[in-house]
């Protein structure tokens, strides 16, 4: 009989467990099938990755291969969970094993004062802004003339390089024009870039540094190097190696070693306050606008937090009998994509491993989805939306995103239409 | 001929083109596909055609899947002479140091005295050409000069 398989989330860590566990069931596949609550598959690499950075968005043409050729289903539109359209434990009752790989989606808080004012927002928040995600279509800030950034891993390098960059260098990238407009309109003047660490042991990837280093018309500060004093690392070395523009137009001053404490403001935010972790210094750096990239959480739909909690073995994704996790949703929001790769592998190796000895119950899998619910879309609805963003590419971009789940839907379910 | 693919990969591109390559010339030769992590460089074979496709990371580094195998190579020496290589890169034009992990391999094959068969090319991410588009005539060609190379031995 064939195993029904769900896979909660089409990002990289369910794609990567398709593919691993149709290779290791290789003769006996199971059918399955990715379920999205968007109409599109690919999770973050689609709304996380940067518009600038499309030569890593290319791995989805590996990604296509599971739903083009190897027969995986992709079921959009469909939210599971407590607040979603369907309850995990009735997508259980359809399938022989569920997997949820849908990723963390909220920003972490800082639990700081200060933290809602108006011109405080998350990167994860905001890159899904840029990236066109439907949700968010509308979740940005007035950058304003001065921006503080919070946390120094790569998520806030993304966040800094697209603010800093030049309305004329976004050549092959997908970022719209209206987010392009709206970053030159407000003209910043100073960005400022405070992590906890010293330069040495900060999160970022040097590489993501001099990629900034090549934007025209930067000036760039490196504050609190004595904390880095005798130290030989490659991070150090990309900021150091940092070159200035003759006629800057925006500062970008890195400071290392703050940990922030509350943010000031009657409304909207005007300054973000830090300290030394031992107490010794404070720092108060007037803005208008506050970007915190200090990591992300799951949103409560699919009770996250209980379910990890009460894991059978967590480490191999069994959450429980039929039931596991992948991705970040398993073990947190830290890793690239290669490291979704090794961690799905890991836990298709475990599902493979429990399929012998499940009993063999004849499961509906996707049918019962479709008898059940008429605003379900598929892999072709995603082609159709794929191929009319690429078509509406304006001058100089791969595609324009449609940012509206309306349009997103209107043209997933053509084919589907019935007519009266 | 007996052929060998090798992949150094990190999101999985290497891996997969080496298995076009295994399904669209199954029928010529006899193929081996392995994680470059999981060779033992003084246990290749000569008489086996060996295929190597590497991607590169970071600042022009190896992928993660390649680093072991090279840091054999450079620990502990072996001698790899008569053994024949060909070797495909992966890449993204946007970073300068663009195929500088398919080469650092090259070189270090040499080095350890293997002979290369034909150019090392790299598939460029940012070309929209598919990687296997780009492959297969590469290796159909390498392939040739290869038993070439072997009949003349
Ligand atoms: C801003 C940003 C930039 C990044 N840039 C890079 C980069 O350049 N390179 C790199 O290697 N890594 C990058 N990463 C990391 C990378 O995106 C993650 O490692 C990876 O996406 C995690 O994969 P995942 O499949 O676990 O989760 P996700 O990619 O988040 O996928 C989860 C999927 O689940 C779906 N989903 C969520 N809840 C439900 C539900 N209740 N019902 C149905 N579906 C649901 C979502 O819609 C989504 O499609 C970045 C991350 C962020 C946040
Ligand atoms: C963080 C990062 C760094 C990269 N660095 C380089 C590089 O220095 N040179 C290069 O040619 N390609 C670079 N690439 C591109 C990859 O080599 C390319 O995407 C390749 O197709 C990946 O193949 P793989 O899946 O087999 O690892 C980089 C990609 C990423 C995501």
């Amino acid at each position: 009989m064939t195993r029904k398989i769900a896979i909660v989330g089409a990002g990289p860590s369910g794609c990567y467990l398709a593919q691993s566990l149709l290779k290791l069931c290789k003769g006996d596949e199971p059918q399955i099938d990715m379920i999205d609550r968007l109409p599109v598959p690919y999770g973050l690499v689609r709304y996380g990755v940067a518009a600038d950075h499309q030569g890593t968005k290319a791995v989805t043409r590996q990604f296509a291969r599971l739903f083009e050729r190897q027969g995986v289903g992709f079921v959009g539109n469909l939210s599971i969970g407590a607040e979603g359209d369907l309850t995990l434990d009735a997508l259980r009752e359809a399938y022989d094993v569920v997997v949820l790989a849908a990723g963390l989606s909220r920003d972490r808080k800082l639990g700081l004062e200060g933290e809602d004012l108006d011109g405080v927002i998350g990167a994860g928040t905001l890159t899904r802004c840029w990236n066109d995600h439907p949700d968010h279509a509308d979740d940005t800030v007035t950058h304003g003339k001065r921006v503080v950034i919070v946390g120094q891993g790569n998520v806030a390098m993304d966040v800094l390089r697209i603010l800093a960059k030049g309305a004329g260098e976004f050549e092959g990238s997908d970022l719209s024009d209206t987010h392009i407009d709206r970053i030159a309109a407000a003209g910043i003047e100073a960005i400022d870039i405070v992590g906890r660490s010293p330069a040495h042991l900060a999160k970022f990837d040097p590489v993501m540094v001099k990629e900034i280093g090549k934007i025209a018309g930067l000036k760039f500060e490196i504050a609190d190097l004595g904390l880095s004093e005798g130290q030989d690392d490659p991070r150090l070395e990309a900021v150091t190696g940092l070159e200035s523009s003759d006629d800057p137009r925006c500062t970008v001053t890195f400071r290392f070693g703050w940990t922030p404490t509350r943010f000031v403001g009657e409304g909207h935010v005007t300054a973000a306050h830090f300290a030394r972790a031992d107490g010794t210094e404070t720092l108060d750096i007037p803005c208008d606008a506050v970007i915190s990239a200090v990591g992300f959480r799951a949103d409560d739909t699919l009770e996250r937090d209980a379910l990890v909690a009460a894991a059978s073995d967590i480490d191999t994704g069994r959450l429980a009998p039929g039931l596991y996790a992948a991705g970040w949703f398993r073990r947190g929001p830290r890793g690239t994509i290669p490291e979704n790769r090794t961690d799905s592998q890991a836990v298709a190796e475990a599902i493979a491993a429990d399929l012998a000895d499940m009993p063999e119950v004849d499961k509906p899998g996707s049918a019962a989805l479709f008898a059940r619910f008429d605003h379900l879309t598929d892999y072709a609805g995603w082609q159709r939306i794929d191929a009319h963003e690429q078509a509406s590419a304006g001058e100089g971009r791969v595609r324009r995103k449609l940012a509206d789940r309306a349009e997103m839907l209107k043209l997933a379910l053509k084919a589907m239409e019935t007519t009266p | 001929m007996n052929i060998t693919l090798l992949f150094g990969t990190e999101t999985g591109n290497s891996e997969m083109l080496c298995e076009d390559i295994e399904s669209e010339f199954e029928g010529d030769h006899d193929f081996t596909i392995s994680s470059l992590a999981d060779v033992d460089p003084a246990a290749m074979e000569t008489n086996t055609f060996h295929v190597v496709v590497c991607s590169s990371y970071g600042d022009g580094e190896l992928p993660a899947s390649a680093q072991p195998f090279a840091d054999k190579v450079e620990k502990t020496k072996p001698d790899l002479t008569g053994l024949r290589f060909a070797i495909f890169g992966l890449g993204d034009s946007d970073y300068e140091t663009f195929g500088e992990g398919s080469h650092q391999l090259a070189d270090l094959l040499v080095a350890a005295g293997a002979t290369q068969i034909g150019p090392r090319i790299v598939h460029d991410v940012q070309s929209g050409d598919l990687a296997e588009d780009v492959a297969y005539p590469w290796f159909t060609e390498r392939v040739a000069e290869a038993e070439a190379a072997m009949e003349d031995a």
